[in-house]
């Protein structure tokens, strides 16, 4: 990877105020946390690795970094597809970001939205899911609803509900989130039972054509739920179903918010 | 002195466990380790740092604290008295214990949660020595050290190169175990190996007078711009014992829970009124700052703080309170001298 | 109000399994639609399965799957949810938005352990009464097959004890 060329650029991009912020990465204790840069010589500190899982469009989601734009991010290409995504569904302007676009080992310089957009369509177009969380799915699919059900008590039986998936993710921007609403209080907040499934299943849902699969939910995890085995899940019915591709077009319609008058009806009586 | 091998640690477990004890240890959970209740097939791990703290063995993640029954328009109160078994946290690490002085005093402040205390006193506390450590440790700047027995009924020291463990009662509770443990502990002698280095990093009070001067800091912002504002740092804490509270139904019962919360979330200091004092990501990260090295040393004579460095280790932003305090101590360093 | 023939548990509010089990199913429907066609079968005295309580709302589109999940939460063994046909939605296109919404939602239910033989789709017009009480028949007896429906299921457990 060109760390040089990025920092170079980074440090570029804030000389000559085209970014008042760069969300990158430095390192801290051999691993990768967020970073936020906001004069030129502070460049110097980014790096980029594989453990670089955070999806640093969450980000935009927070009034003072909206405040500090443009902003400029390091994006691979799961984040970027957020980015798109954001754009798509209204919460930022193309002028609000520039993107410092990396993918594998490759850094790809520095793009706008609409660049990002065409990168993505031409180099990222197939990104496939993880053969190992694919593969889990299948398992998990042939098993008996029962087993199902005490597969996923056990997961979900984890969760503390400290709502990390949620702060992690960059399309859960909602200001007040469905577990926040107490009139009436829909979700249970004990971290227990039916409180924890209704948590998880309704956050999967609401991700429904909106998931990225970039991965930051299930890494931000305290208790390690594979979380991405419901994203993936839901992130294929809504591809195969209605052919839903988030973060490839800035102009397109939201999957659940639209339909077809030819959508599948076979399952209604 | 009593001692054990290192290797029949699981065997103590199993002893205490018929002798009638809930046995606490940190387990092997997939690829990490976590506190979690002895079974027959657990392994425990004392060579890794367990992601949870030993907290919601004594304040639940979720408890009914009120309780009726329900019968049309009629109810009925319940009592509530949960159960409270004796239990022995064992091996866990000394941050932790040294966190249980923190809970101990919150919960017997304005009120004595007669919760809290019931499941306190029929818990054993006995914390294992650490002979390593790693770059979010901390303990030795808050007043901690990898070998102190704050909090402590009884200390397991690891002796001759890890290979065995020293037991060290001291407490009537510590001493209540050791001879519970019978068999499982021999007589003998062992040498105890070197704790951990752990460096000190930074003065409490350095930071505390800092705080005291620099509310309106501009720090606070750089300090919290990768905070998202979840609640992993606050539930994984050990000191951390901040509760919601919430009132569920079926038809047929009405229960009042108390849930635990995170001063880092956007809600909680949301008035009823729609005002929010503390209204965005920095307040809230000042708040949590403050709490641990003014509010509470100020109030209680304690810092709210021992070191463990979960919240940095698992942290989905990098944040980190020895880092938050590092800073702060080098912003302390730039200014001029106070004058007072 | 009718006399259900299970009696709740005093402490768990959960149906004794007895031999007088019988289901408990929900029933999300449109107000157009649906409900009206419910209204024809009742006027045309046509008999079927007292089992389903019926919840109106003014169009399936108003149906957020937190719906279905909390009629599963509360007691329900099955549930019901039923709209117009496509191409005559009161509110011209709800019942398109509640399509998509479910094809989605039953997948994510499936996969999380509750079994698809409990959650049942349909449209069903005002005129169509009969195929309403069909309809309801055919819910109750395939409910009646799968059984109550678990307590230990992570979509029921009670988060407290």
């Amino acid at each position: 990877m060109d760390l040089a060329t990025l920092r170079r650029d980074a440090a570029a991009l804030l000389s000559d105020g085209r970014a008042r912020l760069v969300i990158g990465f430095r390192e801290r204790a051999g691993s990768c946390v967020p970073a936020f840069v906001t004069d030129a010589a502070g460049a110097e500190t980014l790096v980029y690795d594989d453990t670089c899982t955070a999806n640093l469009a969450a980000y935009l989601r927070k009034p003072e970094i909206r405040h500090r734009r443009p902003v400029a991010l390091v994006a691979r290409p799961e984040v970027m597809r957020s980015l798109v995504l954001l754009k798509a569904e209204h919460q930022l302007e193309a002028d609000d970001v520039v993107i410092l676009a990396v993918g594998g080992d490759t850094y790809h310089g520095v793009l706008t939205i609409e660049e990002t957009e065409r990168l993505l369509n031409e180099t990222y177009a197939d990104l496939a899911p993880d053969e190992a969380v694919l593969a889990e799915i299948g398992r998990i699919e042939a098993m008996s609803p029962d087993e199902r059900a005490r597969f996923w008590s056990e997961q979900f039986a984890k969760c503390t509900r400290c709502y990390a998936c949620r702060a992690a993710c960059p399309m859960c921007y909602c200001e007040r989130c469905i577990v926040e609403k107490n009139v009436p209080q829909w979700i249970s907040t004990a971290a227990a039972g039916h409180g924890n499934y209704a948590w998880n299943v309704i956050r999967a849902f609401h991700l429904a054509g909106r998931c990225v699969e970039c991965g930051a939910c299930e890494a931000a995890c305290p208790q390690g739920i594979p979380l991405m085995l419901l994203n993936t899940l839901v992130a294929r019915e809504a591809r195969d179903q209605f052919d839903a591709h988030p973060g490839y077009d800035a102009e397109a319609e939201p999957v659940v918010g639209s339909w077809n008058k030819d959508d599948d009806e076979e399952f209604i009586r | 002195m009593k001692i054990l091998d290192a290797s029949k640690l699981s065997n103590l477990a199993e002893t205490l466990a018929g002798a009638g004890y809930r046995v606490v240890v940190p387990v092997e959970d997939g690829d990490r380790v976590r506190y979690a209740e002895w079974t027959p097939d657990a392994t425990i791990r004392t060579d890794a740092f367990p992601v949870n703290s030993v907290k919601e063995f004594l304040l639940p993640r979720s408890e009914v604290i009120d309780r009726y029954q329900l019968d049309g328009d009629d109810f009925t109160p319940v009592e509530v008295s949960p159960a409270a078994p004796r239990t022995v946290l064992l091996a866990v690490r000394p941050c932790d214990a040294a966190a249980l002085a923190m809970l101990d005093t919150i919960f017997n402040w304005d009120y004595e949660d007669d919760l809290y205390n019931a499941r306190r006193a029929a818990t054993t506390v006995i914390p294992i020595v650490c002979t390593q450590a790693d770059a979010q440790c901390f303990c030795t700047s808050v007043g901690g050290a990898p070998d102190a027995s704050a909090g402590a009924d009884a200390l397991l020291r690891p002796a001759d190169g890890g290979a065995r463990l020293i037991l060290e009662p001291l407490t009537d509770k510590g001493s209540a175990l050791v001879e519970a443990a019978g068999a499982a502990l021999a007589d003998g002698e062992a040498a105890p190996d070197a704790p951990a280095d752990v460096p000190v990093r930074f003065e409490p009070e350095k930071v505390r007078a800092w705080l005291a001067d620099n509310f309106e800091s501009d720090l606070w912002d750089i300090l919290s711009y990768a905070c998202l504002g979840c609640g992993a740092c606050a539930y994984a804490c050990p000191t951390c014992h901040c509760f919601d509270m919430q009132d569920e139904a079926t038809r047929t019962e009405s229960v009042r829970l108390r849930n635990w919360d995170s001063c880092g979330f956007a809600l909680f200091t949301k008035h009823a009124g729609g005002h929010n004092p503390r209204p965005d990501q920095a307040a809230r990260w000042r708040n949590r700052v403050m709490h641990k090295f003014s509010y509470i040393p100020e109030r209680f004579d304690l810092l709210g703080c021992t070191g463990c460095g979960r919240c940095a280790r698992l942290c989905p932003a990098g944040m980190a309170m020895l880092e938050a305090c590092t800073r702060i101590q080098e912003e302390a360093r730039k200014a001029p001298a106070h004058e007072s | 109000m009718t006399h259900t023939p299970t009696t709740p548990d005093a402490a768990t509010g959960e149906a004794e399994a007895t031999e007088a089990w019988t289901p408990r199913i929900v029933a999300f429907v449109c107000n157009w639609c649906t409900y009206a066609g419910a209204d024809l079968a009742g006027t045309s005295r046509l008999q079927y399965a007292p089992n389903v309580r019926i919840i109106k709302l003014p169009c399936t589109g108003r149906i957020h799957p937190l719906f279905i999940l909390k009629a599963f939460e509360q007691g329900a063994d099955g549930v019901l949810v039923s709209g117009c046909h496509p191409g005559d939605c009161h509110y011209t296109a709800g019942n398109y938005h509640a399509r998509r919404r479910w094809a989605l939602f039953r997948r994510l239910l499936e996969f999380t352990g509750i079994d698809a033989k409990r959650l049942f789709f349909s449209w069903v017009s005002a005129a169509e009464g009969q195929k309403f009480a069909d309809l309801i028949n055919a819910v109750t007896a395939e409910v009646r097959q799968a059984g109550p429906f678990d307590p230990t299921n992570p979509a029921r457990k009670r988060p407290w004890t």
